[in-house]
């Protein structure tokens, strides 16, 4: 716990309610990083700092604004809030903006989540740069003479947070992020220079394994990339491979949220219980993974944080729906966003199930695109490889898959065996039947 | 030094609540203020004088970096929202801060700090310094101001704009869109406010000061018709004086909004796969940054990473295509007087009459090529070290006429508004987001279209541009703005209405 962030949010609230505000929350964050990139075996870019705010969310006369600063001294935090205050009071009033009864912020799990790797301090300079040398080095080396650049590049940071609240709530936070990855450029035909990357996440250093694996890979998905063309429009079975499928079902949680469905901007306003997906999607809003990188034990409203299950079996279960728009939609709070999003895993790889299709396309990218969460059409290009009697033949770019997503999810066929574990949506490869493919 | 300087600009100028602050005209504008035989606004309300520049700076070149540069930073950000009818949220933010960058042939140092006192100078220019480690360079015994002209001049101080003057600006958007269309149930409207005052110091000698305002008015329309819901949003601003919201504005920005929303009940899918596409006038010139923008910035093309790398001096599109990249275009969102790096804000010609002419240059880049900089040096903020960015980037305007182009089409696709993009630089791929349109039928508009993504590879576009229409247009929007590095900027575009040949159309419909 840092006694110095307490006594700086507790005052601030004391200031701001000496100052006219009614309610208040006030969050105090503070973080450092370290940011290292290698480029023609030699440091390109080294960055560190230290960063500090305050945010405050004012409530005073039934009128809201929400402030922040990075200037904490107090003097200068006295007349930020006081004039923060003044200007909450000339906006129009809004009964539904209030901080949350205390009774959700009840039953927080006390479970250690493992989000802080104890060893960050034990971090050194040294230690940054070679690991960021073995990942160029092995991305050099996969890469060979097709190689026309690599930037390889590491960043960890430690974050700490308070948050308080006038009624009552109280939460301490303090994590850790290490990230590493590589990014290859090669020589393609004419003047085609294929560029791809790998990187992998994790709150904890060892999270992120071996060096030499994250310079490879990227190596290798570049390379796999040669040669793309587009093939001719056609209905085919597609794979989303695991990493990318995230891209996609945004575009469904878009519309999962309290404010969408409040500002008639949710095409799943009123599917609550409905199938809206094949009985093969399940997921889940997990905060309490040890070591995800989503993971919480409150959110920003201060609830608890529980497991949820938001679809289930292709069946719309749950909406993310926090205090204020639950006060206007007058119904049950949820929470307000997602925090570990999974999609439990099946039982074959994406190798096996490839077999099985026999030809289609495996989107090992996206490009572009968007998703219009009121009507739920959406429209994204793609990047990938074409398989043909099960294995890959072909790089394909310049493609689109488009849709709506009422109709996109329930050709969900199988859920792949490989979840993502690098990021807070942990998701396998998804595999979907009769997808218009756009191309020549 | 001074302290506590943060603070009394707060006071004197409002920052976040700023209501009751009187506007002080400024008839000739800060920018000439600045200019004036007077203290600058940083050592003025900071204490930042030259010899303690002098000395961060000796600091940052201590193991050797051949430059180093000073970006200091102090921008306020205000917005108010309307939802349900009324203007009840209102936010507000404070940046301050100092980005201390070293650099060493092509490699980059960097710190940063919100504290502005020497000792926390110091400690980030430590920082940035080891990206060099040899024996210590100094820097210039004396910093000579820069000047520029201003291309976004101000009567007020955004600052001191009080809030009462912004609500009625947004419950004026609610209340038009509302008007105009029974099949509206929806609005949400907000001002933007942005004002950036910012300084840069560079080891050789330049000395910079800018106040970049930037500022939008949003609509977000939900239409109703027979249970389905469609939603438009639209926004225009740009780097303007508050004077520029006038009721006018409020009213063509509700119209712009509404006729949007409503337009997509009719609005079909188009076919899947190869077709013509024409670009009508202004935002579409998204399609200009993403295609060939991009992959004309310097840094990906000193690297050999960039698909344009080789084709400098080489003929890429029709005789008639010239393509700009502008930082000189008055109260546009990406125009700049100086870059972030003390360089003037120019008019950089890409593509001259089909032939690739100039990348788009920061100091890193430009000293790789051995040519001047072409002002393009940009950051997000003080937490952030230059790359090269695009500003207002567009195409000149052709001979034709508009319906010239949408005739010579004949079936195909007529893009109105694109909300994103986005490039892959080595093989030129882009894609960008229809958001409306129209078919193209045997040469003229039919049905409106909307939600396709459009694909197509940049250098195969550019030689398929076919005809340019008479009507160039900027887009008028203030919230504009580009990724790169993980850095957000604020940025224009401009096209005239123009065939490309072919490009892959995303529908579902094969």
């Amino acid at each position: 716990m840092n006694r110095e962030m307490y006594d700086l949010a507790g005052w601030a609230i004391k200031t701001a309610k000496a100052a006219g505000a009614d309610d208040c929350r006030v969050s105090i964050s503070s973080d450092r990083f370290v940011e290292i990139g290698y480029r023609q075996r030699k440091p390109e870019t080294i960055k560190e700092a230290r960063q500090k705010g305050l945010s405050i969310s004012i409530y005073a006369n039934g009128r809201y604004s929400s402030q922040n600063t990075s200037d904490l001294r107090r003097e200068a935090l006295k007349d930020f809030l006081s004039r923060a205050v003044a200007t909450t009071k000339l906006l129009a009033e809004d009964p539904y903006r209030t901080l949350p009864d205390p009774k959700y912020y009840e039953g927080r799990p006390d479970i250690d989540l493992g989000i802080r790797d104890a060893g960050y301090e034990t971090l050194t300079a040294e230690g940054r740069h070679a690991m960021v040398k073995t990942i160029e080095d092995a991305c050099l080396t996969k890469g060979g003479a097709k190689a026309i650049s690599v930037t390889a590049s590491q960043h960890d940071s430690y974050a700490e947070s308070v948050v308080l609240t006038s009624n009552g709530f109280e939460g301490y936070r303090e994590s850790t992020v290490f990230w590493a990855g590589a990014e290859m450029t090669v020589q393609g035909e004419g003047d085609r220079r294929p560029n791809g990357y790998h990187f992998v996440a994790s709150v904890r250093k060892d999270g992120i394994g071996s060096p030499e694996k994250v310079g490879t890979i990227a190596a290798e998905r570049t390379l796999d990339l040669l040669g793309a063309r587009k093939i001719d429009t056609e209905t085919l079975p597609v794979i989303i491979e695991n990493r990318n499928v995230s891209r996609i079902l945004r575009g469904l949680l878009s519309a999962m949220y309290g404010r969408s469905i409040q500002q008639k901007q949710s095409f799943l306003a009123d599917k609550k219980s409905e199938k809206i997906a094949s009985g093969r999607l399940t997921l889940i809003d997990n905060p309490l993974i040890v070591g995800g990188l989503g993971s919480r034990l409150y959110d920003g409203d201060g609830f608890a944080a529980k497991k949820r299950v938001m679809i289930e079996a292709g069946v719309l279960k749950d909406f993310f729906v926090d205090w204020y728009y639950s006060r206007k939609l007058e119904w049950e709070p949820t929470t307000g966003g997602p925090s570990n999003l999974v999609i439990p895993p099946g039982k074959r790889s994406v190798k096996e199930i490839m077999k099985d299709l026999g030809r289609g396309v495996f989107v090992t990218g996206f490009i572009g695109g968007n998703s219009n969460s009121t009507t739920g059409d959406s429209s994204v290009g793609i990047i990938g490889r074409l398989f043909e009697d099960g294995e890959p033949t072909q790089a394909v770019a310049e493609m689109n898959i488009a849709g709506n997503h009422l109709e996109f999810w329930p050709k969900l066929a199988e859920v792949a065996n490989d979840p993502w574990p690098y990021s807070s949506m942990r998701t396998p490869s998804l595999v979907f039947t009769d997808v218009v493919v756009s191309g020549v | 030094m001074r302290s506590c300087t943060r603070r009394s600009f707060l006071k004197q100028t409002g920052g976040i609540a700023s209501a009751a602050a009187v506007a002080p005209l400024l008839p000739m504008g800060w920018f000439q203020l600045a200019m004036a035989d007077q203290k600058g606004y940083f050592e003025s309300t900071f204490g930042i004088t030259d010899d303690l520049c002098r000395r961060v700076l000796a600091r940052a070149l201590a193991k050797g970096g051949d430059y180093a540069d000073l970006y200091f930073e102090h921008t306020i950000r205000n917005w108010v929202m309307l939802e349900d009818g009324k203007v009840n949220q209102a936010y507000g933010e404070v940046a301050l801060g100092v980005g201390i960058r070293a650099v060493k042939g092509d490699q980059i140092g960097y710190g940063f700090t919100q504290e502005l006192t020497e000792p926390s100078m110091l400690a980030a220019a430590s920082t940035a310094a080891t990206i060099a480690d040899a024996g210590a360079n100094q820097p210039a015994g004396q910093f000579t101001p820069a000047k520029f002209k201003n291309h976004y001049p101000l009567e007020t101080l955004l600052t001191t704009v009080p809030i009462e003057s912004k609500l009625p600006l947004v419950q004026g958007v609610n209340d038009k869109c509302f008007e105009l269309s029974p099949l509206v149930v929806k609005v949400n409207a907000s001002f933007h406010d942005e004002q950036k005052r910012v300084m840069t110091v560079t080891s050789d000698g330049v000395k910079t000061e800018d106040l970049l305002p930037k500022n939008y008015l949003v609509a977000v329309v939900v239409a109703g018709k027979d249970g389905k819901y469609e939603r438009a949003w639209w926004n225009v601003g740009g780097r303007k004086d508050f004077s520029f919201y006038t009721p006018a504005v409020v009213e063509d920005l509700a119209k712009a909004t509404v006729d949007r929303a409503v337009v997509l009940f009719d609005a079909v899918q188009p076919p899947a796969g190869e077709m013509p596409v024409v670009l009508g006038p202004g935002v579409t010139g998204i399609l200009l940054h993403e295609a060939i923008g991009h992959g004309m910035e310097a840094d990906f093309n000193r690297k050999g990473i960039s698909t344009y790398a080789t084709m400098i001096g080489k003929q890429v599109a029709e005789p008639f295509v010239t393509i700009i990249d502008d930082g000189t275009n008055e109260g546009l969102t990406g125009s700049l007087n100086i870059d972030d790096e003390g360089i003037a804000g120019q008019r950089t010609v890409l593509v001259e009459d089909g032939i690739l002419r100039s990348y788009m240059h920061d100091r890193i880049s430009a000293k790789h090529y051995k040519v001047e900089p072409t002002g393009n040096g940009r950051r997000q903020s003080y937490e952030h070290y230059v790359v090269p960015r695009m500003r207002n980037t567009y195409m000149l305007a052709g001979p034709a006429t508009p319906e010239d182009v949408i005739k010579n089409a004949g079936n195909g696709i007529y893009v109105q508004d694109v909300a994103n993009g986005q490039v892959k630089i080595g093989e030129g791929d882009f894609a960008f987001y229809v958001s409306q349109g129209r078919l193209i039928e045997d040469g003229k508009l039919t049905a409106p279209i909307k939600d396709v993504n459009i694909m197509g590879n940049g250098p195969k576009m550019l030689r398929n541009i076919a005809i340019a229409a008479n009507d160039l247009e900027m887009s008028q929007g203030g919230a504009g703005f580009c990724g790169k590095d993980g850095q957000a900027v604020p940025v224009g575009f401009g096209l005239p209405t123009c065939l490309v040949k072919s490009m892959t159309v995303g529908g579902i419909k094969t």
